[in-house]
């Protein structure tokens, strides 16, 4: 089955009347089938609020959204979350979290035990599956997040600046995880993020987004070979896509 | 992970001892002066007792303070208890409820208002010197604070979670217990802790008003015979009450919430 997701028409309004604030839109767009498409823009043009949008946690005001041809009416469940402050409960271990994601789904724990010890293992946390989120630090808090959000397998991932809290180092090794992970099972990621590296080393197409109300300024496919190490973000074609970018950023007056 | 390691546990201790001896000393001081000044500024033993005669009186009335004890702690206990068990439900009704919130939630907020233990005269007068009244009190000034901090415990999930959860499509009861219930503990603990620090002081005061038993009863009556050193010991005795009853509470957060940031092991 396809697993793409499609924007038409999309728009959204907070309010209504005089006071009404056009957040977003309207944004066409297709995120095809097992693509890493990221939501390019500064604070404040609604990338997020595309983002709760395309999981139904926040209505559409106007078109709409569909998610492998279903369109999107109230929340989905078949797909993975990543904010940007993690959803990790403080009462839980490590494994108590990841066990939450399938207790609130109703799937059976001693079902998972083996994906679980995997997913853990994918992202180096093995050792940590006992420890509760404050023993960890903000990266590996991260990556448990990352085995919350996806333990249950999910085609489509929404990550809502996963990283944008992290140092700069760590945040450079879980995009190296990310990358890896995303090669070998293929979801389809929608990645917001407001770092155009980060955009451009890990996506097949960067979304532009102005600023506010967002529009999708252009579609950028990233037409650079996977995976993409700091051998890649040196080559001349990256710095032309980082130039690409930035220059659509400095006609707004963003930068 | 060793949990318990002597040497550690040692070194801990003697820290401790090294910040807390002044406090220690100061306490100690503290007494010695109270006991000393008694004879030094030669004050009459009507306007104050030395506290080795509050020991020593004391104990001779033991039977009696330990009776009255029992007898405050009934009013404190069933009150409290009634105050939790009814507030945690209101809270959480009026924290889902918008028509709640427009209605019961304001008034609450009026009443917290009023000094609870205004009222005590007029309970007492409508309903006796009994247990009752008493109860009523104890619950009034408890009641209170378990409901306004319930209120804000169940409305303060953050909105990722919030997010979270509704993504996952739980139902509503999973939801609840499997993520608000934990998250609004710590600070329903806040309003428990509260009141149980209230609920001796309403005991106390309802029973000055109008009672025949009881430490707060005790303490009047024997101020009124001159009966300093007993007064004490009666105060003594009501602050062992309401220190029994708020280590109850803490430890109870101990068990239920040992992940809280207030309670992790350093």
């Amino acid at each position: 089955m396809s697993n793409q997701i499609e924007f038409s028409g999309v728009k959204k309004v907070f309010g209504t009347g005089p006071g009404a604030v056009h957040a977003f839109g309207p944004v066409d767009m297709v995120v095809g089938d097992g693509e890493f498409v990221s939501l390019l823009g500064p604070s404040g043009c609604g990338k997020s609020t595309l983002m709760l949008m395309t999981a139904g946690l926040l209505d559409v005001t106007e078109g709409a959204i569909s998610i492998s041809g279903t369109p999107v009416k109230g929340p989905q469940t078949d797909i993975g979350i990543m904010f940007q402050d993690n959803t990790l409960v403080p009462w839980r271990t490590v494994r108590g979290n990841i066990e939450l994601q399938l207790e609130m789904r109703g799937i059976s724990v001693a079902s998972k035990r083996v994906e679980i010890d995997a997913i853990l293992a994918s992202v180096h946390l093995e050792d940590f599956a006992d420890r509760h989120p404050y023993e960890l630090s903000g990266g590996m808090q991260q990556r448990a997040a990352f085995c919350q959000a996806m333990i249950h397998a999910p085609k489509t991932m929404l990550l809502d600046e996963p990283l944008g809290k992290l140092d700069a180092m760590t945040r450079e090794r879980i995009r190296s995880d990310l990358q890896s992970l995303w090669m070998e099972q293929r979801p389809t990621v929608l990645f917001v993020t407001h770092s155009i590296e980060e955009a451009i080393q890990l996506s097949s197409k960067v979304a532009v987004i102005t600023p506010r109300p967002g529009r999708i300024e252009r579609v950028i496919d990233i037409d650079l070979p996977y995976p993409r190490d700091y051998e890649v973000k040196r080559s001349p074609e990256f710095s032309a896509y980082v130039h690409e970018t930035q220059e659509i950023f400095r006609g707004y007056g963003v930068i | 992970m060793a949990l318990f390691d002597k040497k550690r546990t040692f070194a801990a201790l003697k820290l401790r001892l090294m910040n807390s001896w002044m406090f220690v000393a100061f306490f100690i001081g503290f007494f010695l002066f109270w006991e000393y000044s008694v004879v030094w500024f030669d004050i009459p033993r009507y306007i104050l007792t030395p506290p080795s005669l509050i020991i020593e009186n004391g104990a001779a009335d033991l039977p009696r303070l330990l009776d009255y004890t029992l007898i405050t702690g009934t009013e404190v206990v069933i009150g409290y208890a009634l105050a939790v068990v009814l507030a945690l439900p209101l809270g959480l009704a009026i924290a889902f409820s918008s028509i709640l919130k427009r209605t019961i939630y304001p008034f609450i907020v009026c009443i917290e208002m009023v000094p609870k233990i205004a009222f005590a005269p007029l309970f007492i007068s409508w309903l006796g010197f009994g247990l009752l009244p008493k109860v009523i009190i104890v619950f009034l000034v408890c009641f209170f604070p378990i409901v306004l901090n319930a209120i804000l415990a169940f409305n303060s999930l953050s909105e990722e979670l919030t997010l979270f959860s509704r993504s996952t499509g739980a139902g509503v009861w999973r939801t609840f217990f499997k993520v608000r219930l934990p998250a609004a503990l710590p600070q329903c603990f806040v309003g428990f802790k509260y009141a149980a620090i209230n609920a001796t002081v309403g005991a106390a005061i309802a029973e000055f008003i109008g009672s025949d038993q009881g430490l707060g009863f005790y303490i009047q009556i024997v101020t009124g015979n001159m009966r300093p050193d007993l007064a004490f010991a009666g105060i003594f005795f009501l602050t062992l009450l309401g220190l029994s009853l708020f280590g109850l509470v803490t430890l109870a957060e101990r068990l239920l919430i040992p992940w809280h940031i207030s309670l992790r092991r350093s």
